[in-house]
């Protein structure tokens, strides 16, 4: 009975650590794959001849218009400013349209960066939809 | 003496395996092509099944993970659109950040021609720790 006692207390003292440490290597490894993929989101955009169907029966002070005319120049309502002051400026108007639509025409020579920071600034200062002209 | 292998492990890590590739295999439909895609705040039409364009930085255009030439784009974005289950589905244009705004037009246009109802354009999440 002694002897039985003995043995059962000659038990495993430390936990096993190779499944715990195979398991969490494989999860660093999927996490580092996975990463630069689950940080992808994207804009919607409408489609130009529907949205610009839609935009026409907006009546004309409640629709924004911006044009990207070159990386540093935009035209808000044909009104010509730096790129910079944008999102100052498109906010009171977002705030006061009720239907937040937004269409946006950009020149051919502007990267698709800027074009997409301009989406940015918009749908960060609240717009509802954009319409892209042409796409 | 140890007589048996030790079988646990193995199968852990086995499941996990399982585990992770039933999750990303969603996202990692999207062609191997090197695409610096612009960063925006914004968040919106996110973790939806998605039929994603690819502009690569070298100018390779792809259809989820097939590389396609610009004249076949067309005709296999169709092919893709007409499939069962692909009705209404969302068109994402992944473009690189320095590509002229032309050929993102003209790939939203083939995309419209196409039949896609739905289009989005791919950004990167911006983090604030990076402005």
């Amino acid at each position: 009975m002694r002897r039985t006692r003995v043995r059962h207390e000659e038990g495993i003292f430390e936990p096993n650590m190779t499944p715990l440490i195979d398991v969490s290597l494989v999860l660093v490894v999927i996490l580092m794959v996975a990463t630069p993929l689950a940080f992808q989101s994207s804009i919607a955009v409408q489609r130009a001849a529907q949205a610009a169907r839609k935009a026409a029966i907006v009546a004309d002070t409640e629709r924004i218009e911006i044009t990207i005319v070159s990386q540093e120049t935009v035209l808000v309502n044909k009104n010509q400013i730096p790129r910079s002051s944008l999102a100052a400026l498109l906010k009171p108007l977002l705030d006061a349209s009720p239907s937040k639509v937004v269409v946006v025409r950009c020149a051919d020579g502007v990267t698709h960066g800027s074009f997409v920071s301009v989406l940015d600034d918009a749908k960060a200062c609240g717009a509802s939809q954009i319409a892209v002209v042409g796409g | 003496m140890i007589t048996k292998i030790n079988v646990t492990p193995i199968i852990d890590v086995a499941l996990v395996l399982v585990i992770i590739l039933l999750v990303t295999a969603p996202l990692l439909s999207v062609a191997d092509l090197p695409v610096d895609l612009p960063q925006a705040r914004s968040r919106e039409a996110e973790d939806e099944r998605n039929v994603s364009i690819t502009l690569s930085t070298a100018g390779a255009i792809a259809i989820d993970e097939d590389i396609v030439s610009a004249d076949e784009l067309g005709p296999a974005l169709q092919a893709r659109l007409a499939k069962s289950g692909n009705e209404g589905v969302l068109v994402v244009v992944r473009a690189d950040a320095g590509a002229p705004y032309s050929a993102v037009h003209h790939l939203l246009e083939v995309a419209r021609a196409a039949g896609a109802t739905r289009l989005a354009i791919a950004t990167r999440q911006r983090t604030e720790a990076k402005p």
